[in-house]
This record gives C-alpha cells, structure tokens and sequence, in this order.
C-alpha cells in the first residue's frame, strides 16, 4: 500500500498549494481541512484515484 | 494521487505572526488591547493595532507597521500608504504570509501528529518558494 503523503508548497506572495496522494474519501477531506487551517481556497480538485480508492475503501469496508 | 487544491494564506494565529516577524528580525510590541501607529504625517487618521513593529526598525519607513484583530478573527497589517513604495507594500506581506504559513502548518502538523518527512526551499522565477512533505502516522 502507498504511503499517504501531503506536500505543501508556499510562495512569497502569501499563496500555498495542497497535494494529497494516495487518500480517499472523507479521510482526504479531513487532511485538506487540517493543512488548509483557516485559509481562503481558491482552487479545490479531486483527482481521479480519490474516487477509484473510494470504491476500494467502500468494498474493504462492505467485506 | 488524491486532491490538489490552492488556497491564500489567512494571518488568524497570533504566535505564529509573532514568530515570523521575530524571523525577519523585528521585534515586536504586542498589545491586547491596541495601540497607536506613529505615521509620518501627525494629521493622518490614528490608526490602531495589535501587533506592531515600530519605524525605527524598519529601513526607510515612514511610519510604524502592524497588525490588528478584525471583527472575523484574521490579523490584518495596517501601515503608512507611503510605505507600499518603500519595500513594505504587497511583497514585504507576502514574505510575512509566507513564514507564517510555515510556522502555523508545523504547529498544526505537531499537534495533529503529522509526519515531516521532508523541508525543501525551492529558487523559482516568481521566488522562493517552501515546500514541506508530511505523512500520516500508522
């Protein structure tokens, strides 16, 4: 199994990037709301293995 | 991969602008209750804030620079208009912003028991940029 990771890039001008792998579900959700902190989102995007590990987690959890 | 997003730094924690601008070599004066800005101009408005660094420190200023509670719990910097043209305008915020960010995501990470794996400082054509790896304990 991957290792979940978040990588953070800020720049000088006060703006910051959050990038998730190897999460699904509200777990990835949880993660951006903590690195987020009180911070204004510009942008938000699930990537597609959000979704197919998603169904993965749900067919874990079904058995 | 998972979820990429964007966001704009939010000066809300006090201990970690403290933090930054201690970085950037200031001393800073806090008031809980606030205090007045000295401008260049004694007919300018009076400003008040909560968090100041005062002219003397600040090469070329005019006035004194600082951060004030806003009704909705952000610190927002409030400083001589002169000033956005002597080094302490939009960049100089971001510098702040920057370092902030930094200290308040190692604080949270250290509170929520987040991993750091990794601390890069990366040159690019915009600037410097910090990048920081976390994992999740097992």
């Amino acid at each position: 199994m991957q290792e979940k990771t978040i990588t953070i890039t800020i720049d000088e001008q006060g703006n910051s990037t959050l990038d998730l792998n190897s999460f699904a579900g509200q777990g990835c959700e949880k993660v951006f709301d903590d690195f987020r902190g009180g911070d204004a989102v510009k942008l938000e995007r699930k990537k597609p293995a959000y979704y197919s590990n998603q169904e993965i987690e749900q067919e874990e959890s079904r058995r | 991969m998972s979820k990429y997003g964007s966001v704009v730094t939010v000066v809300k924690e006090e201990r970690c602008l403290v933090e930054a601008l201690k970085e950037m070599g200031y001393e800073v004066e806090v008031h809980a209750e606030g205090a007045r800005l000295n401008s260049y101009y004694s007919e300018q408005e009076r400003k008040v804030a909560n968090f100041i660094v005062r002219r003397a420190q600040l090469r070329g200023a005019f006035g004194d620079i600082g951060f004030a509670r806003q009704p909705d719990g952000s610190l927002a910097m409030i400083a001589d208009e002169l000033d956005e043209h002597c080094g302490y305008g939009a960049k100089w915020l971001g510098r702040v912003q920057q370092l902030y960010k930094e200290k308040q995501t190692l604080a949270m990470a250290r509170a929520k028991g987040y991993i750091l794996k990794r601390r890069e400082v990366i040159q690019t054509s915009e600037g410097q940029q910090v990048r920081l790896q976390f994992a999740v304990r097992r």
